[in-house]
């Protein structure tokens, strides 16, 4: 009782004292102007798909927003965003930041992935928003904690969430319909582990023998994180132990997912090179042309397939986009089924954040001596770039989901999808026109139902080891799921290859630890 | 079979060597007419599958209007681009061969101390790959970097220009001096007797007489500034075509044909460059002097 009366303070205390955003934007402003600063520059560094560029555009949004409570409460102090680098890569976009930033001529904001928090944080490169996420409390509230959890770091956090994302395990209906599959509640029973990936493998089979499709499944090319890391977890396996922030090679796992790439290559159920396709030419066009009936996709795929010509339509012998229809027609989802009876569903993600630079603000006067300021101000962009509208704005044009509940609820709103799709939104003119062809090619309904049917999917979600030796690990995966689906390698002897490679390399020997073993009496296929 | 003074092959062996050289250059002439057929195409072209190949403009049109993208995607000045890395490359030739071509005349006509370390000093940092020699070069630049943005912007094309440069000047030292070698020192003497002072000796009789060794070590520095990518990701505040297509290279992302007609893009200059100095090319032989 005493303690529950303690956490009853310590939340009244924080009510209380946590200011709205406004209030602290009128403040930051007023210091600004007292101090003799007239302008505030910042740049904005962010990458992904052509649709995720609310990335950078929301910090434009943001200074917009933030000069226009300035105006009105008359103080004369502007944002201006001097740059807006957007690029696709945002593995180089990270490297380029880790090279700027002690320059000072990084990015002040970078939108990125999750994972680069640990390495940025620890080179001391992001600025820790602990002090004004507790200040700001009323608005960190509206963020699903989970998101907000996958930017700390060591006690500290050093981002907002900026969106996130499910990995959907898509069925083609109209060929599940030819072999008998019922769809009907089909997303409970895989929610409920009763349906594995013994029945996927059930049905995948029947589709191929039946010729009702050329594969049973299809999953993405070139590396195995990180759709195919869902197979380990899916077994009840583990990436990462936080007790000695070691990486795990949970043995028994990783043979049954090998095990599962092993039959269905033998069996023609998946192709044997499926780790060398081309996306745009062979892997895209493969589902949307009705060449599978099982696919390991993410949620963004839902606009791809609007936005990007990877369907053949066969009365015209052309490519084109899917209409949203279509879509809706033609693929059904559910949860990455678990990999056997007993086990969970799953599901991955990894939340893109807003970060701010340590140095945020360093090009402009008196940084010395009001580097307190600029701090703030620059959270108070990002929290800005957070609004509710921004997100929803994102999640529906780019298939991301949203990191916010009030964010969820706007995407059920028609109403302000339509004046989305025309635009009649208050937005900066300049974001209007990036976003002008994106909002008519994915604004619709459809795709908003969509996000909000996938949204519960966050519940199973897991996230990627924020770990530095991570990336090397993915790659010996990668190579060993090519091996096996070529026939080089059977699954006992692809574990072996792994937990070679892994004792061959210092760094990771130091940091993986091999569990488990190969389990004697698992069986998995005819 | 010798006519006249030019020794000429016979017709079969003529067409032999030919094919030899045209089966030896196949793999890279292949890949490059792939990728300019790419470019024009609504599919890459690379896996020899033309099924479903259309021939478009659209991705020169995209590229220009500054689009990675078909749908979405910012803004890009390509222009800009190109104009920092017509920038940096120009930058590069420029002072390798002035710094060469200056360096390459000392070291070939006056004795000095310290002459044939200084040689052979050279040829080691030629040895070490750029990538090594970055994190010294990367400290000196936080070192040597002014404060504000709009200094640090020229400052960053000044010090890649000097950085890369570095990296090519021992190369071209050496070139050099090989040509100045192969001058006969009567063609100066008389021009120093009558008073001129070495750098009007060099400028005015010298340098005309090794033009096309000024032009191999143009072309060289060129290239070295329009291909390098570390100096300028790292140093580069504006971004060159090297750069923005390496950044916009995501297979999982990138609409590759208009990559493909941005890397086409990127070739044009440096093919035009080659074509318009080859004539002066031709006429370097082993010594480095006109014929």
């Amino acid at each position: 009782m005493k303690k529950f009366f303690v956490f009853l303070l310590v939340l009244v205390s924080v009510l209380m004292f946590a200011k709205s955003l406004e209030e602290g934007i009128i403040e930051v402003g007023r210091n600004l102007e007292k101090n003799g600063i007239s302008e505030v520059r910042y740049s904005v560094w962010s990458s992904g798909d052509p649709n995720s560029v609310i990335r950078v555009q929301g910090i434009v949004e943001a200074a917009r927003r933030i000069n226009n409570i300035w105006s009105k409460n008359n103080i004369k102090v502007k944002i201006t965003i001097r740059e807006t680098r957007y690029e696709l890569d945002f593995t180089q976009m990270y490297q380029e930041f880790l090279s700027k930033q002690p320059l000072g001529t990084a990015g002040d904001f970078l939108v990125n992935s999750y994972v680069y928090i640990a390495s940025l944080a620890e080179e001391g490169y992001l600025l820790d928003i602990s002090k004004y996420a507790s200040k700001y409390s009323n608005f960190m509230a509206d963020f699903y904690t989970t998101q907000v959890d996958a930017a700390r770091y060591k006690g500290g956090l050093y981002g907002l969430p900026q969106d996130t994302e499910a990995r959907p395990f898509y069925i083609r209906r109209d060929i599940a319909a030819k072999v008998g599959l019922d769809l009907i509640d089909l997303d409970k029973k895989v929610a409920e582990g009763k349906f594995t990936w013994l029945d996927v493998y059930k049905w995948a089979k029947e589709t191929v023998n039946k010729q009702a499709s050329e594969w049973g499944l299809i999953h993405r090319r070139g590396t195995a994180h990180p759709d195919l890391m869902q197979f380990i977890l899916a077994f009840g396996g583990t990436l990462y132990d936080s007790k000695t922030n070691k990486l795990v090679l949970d043995v028994s796992a990783v043979y049954k997912w090998l095990m599962i790439e092993h039959v269905f290559s033998k069996e023609k159920l998946l192709p044997s090179d499926m780790m060398a396709w081309d996306w745009a030419k062979q892997v895209h066009p493969a589902i949307v042309d009705g060449k599978t009936l099982f696919d390991i996709g993410g949620t963004w795929y839902w606009t791809e397939w609007q936005t990007k010509n990877y369907y053949t339509d066969p009365k015209t012998g052309q490519t084109r986009g899917l209409t949203p229809e279509e879509v809706k027609n033609w693929f059904y989802y559910t949860l990455f089924p678990a990999g056997e009876p007993g086990k969970k569903p799953v599901t991955l993600s990894q939340p893109f954040m807003w970060m701010i630079s340590s140095k945020a603000g360093s090009q402009n006067p008196k940084y010395a001596a009001l580097k307190e300021t600029y701090d703030e101000l620059a959270f108070l962009v990002v929290a800005m770039a957070s609004s509710s509208d921004i997100n929803a704005i994102h999640s529906i044009i780019s298939a991301h989901l949203p990191v916010s509940q009030q964010a969820a609820k706007l995407l059920a709103d028609e109403k302000w999808l339509t004046d989305l799709y025309n635009l009649n939104i208050d937005l900066d003119d300049s974001v209007k026109t990036v976003l002008r062809d994106i909002v008519k090619a994915t604004v619709h309904p459809i795709n908003a139902k969509f996000l909000t049917d996938v949204a519960y999917m966050l519940e199973y979600t897991n996230f990627p080891p924020m770990h530095p030796m991570y990336p090397k690990l993915a790659a010996i995966f990668a190579e060993t799921v090519d091996n096996v689906l070529r026939g080089r390698m059977t699954p006992d002897k692809a574990v072996e290859f792994v937990i070679g490679k892994i004792n061959a390399d210092l760094d990771l020997k130091q940091n993986i630890l091999i569990v488990g073993q190969i389990p004697a009496d698992w069986r998995f296929g005819d | 079979m010798v006519t006249g003074d030019v020794e000429t092959k016979g017709r079969i062996k003529e067409i032999f060597y030919l094919g030899v050289l045209l089966a030896l250059s196949a793999p890279i002439l292949v890949v490059f007419v792939l990728l300019v057929i790419s470019s024009f195409g609504n599919q890459m072209a690379t896996n020899f599958d033309f099924s479903a190949f259309r021939f478009t403009l659209k991705n020169w049109r995209l590229l220009f209007e500054g689009r990675m993208a078909i749908t979405g995607g910012v803004r890009e000045n390509i222009w800009l681009h190109f104009l920092s890395t017509a920038v940096v490359a120009g930058g590069v030739a420029f002072l390798t061969t002035f710094v060469g071509a200056l360096t390459g005349y000392a070291i070939s006509r006056i004795k000095f101390k310290g002459r044939k370390i200084l040689l052979l000093s050279m040829l080691l940092i030629h040895a070490l790959p750029g990538s090594v020699l970055i994190v010294g070069v990367y400290f000196l630049y936080r070192v040597l970097m002014p404060q504000n943005l709009v200094f640090i912007r020229y400052f960053s094309f000044f010090y890649v220009i000097l950085a890369r440069a570095a990296l090519e000047v021992p190369l071209s030292v050496w070139l050099m001096k090989g040509f100045f070698d192969l001058l006969p020192w009567e063609t100066e003497w008389s021009a120093l007797v009558d008073g001129a002072s070495r750098f009007l000796v060099w400028r005015k009789i010298l340098l005309p007489l090794i033009k096309p060794g000024i032009v191999a070590v143009l072309i060289f520095g060129f290239l070295a500034g329009w291909q390098d990518l570390i100096y300028v990701r790292t140093f580069l505040i504006d971004r060159t075509l090297a750069t923005f297509i390496e950044s916009n290279l995501e297979t999982e992302m990138a609409y590759m044909p208009l990559l493909a007609a941005a890397a086409t893009f990127y070739l044009l200059p440096t093919i035009v460059f080659y074509i318009s100095s080859q004539q002066l090319l031709f006429k370097v032989y082993a010594g480095g002097i006109r014929r």
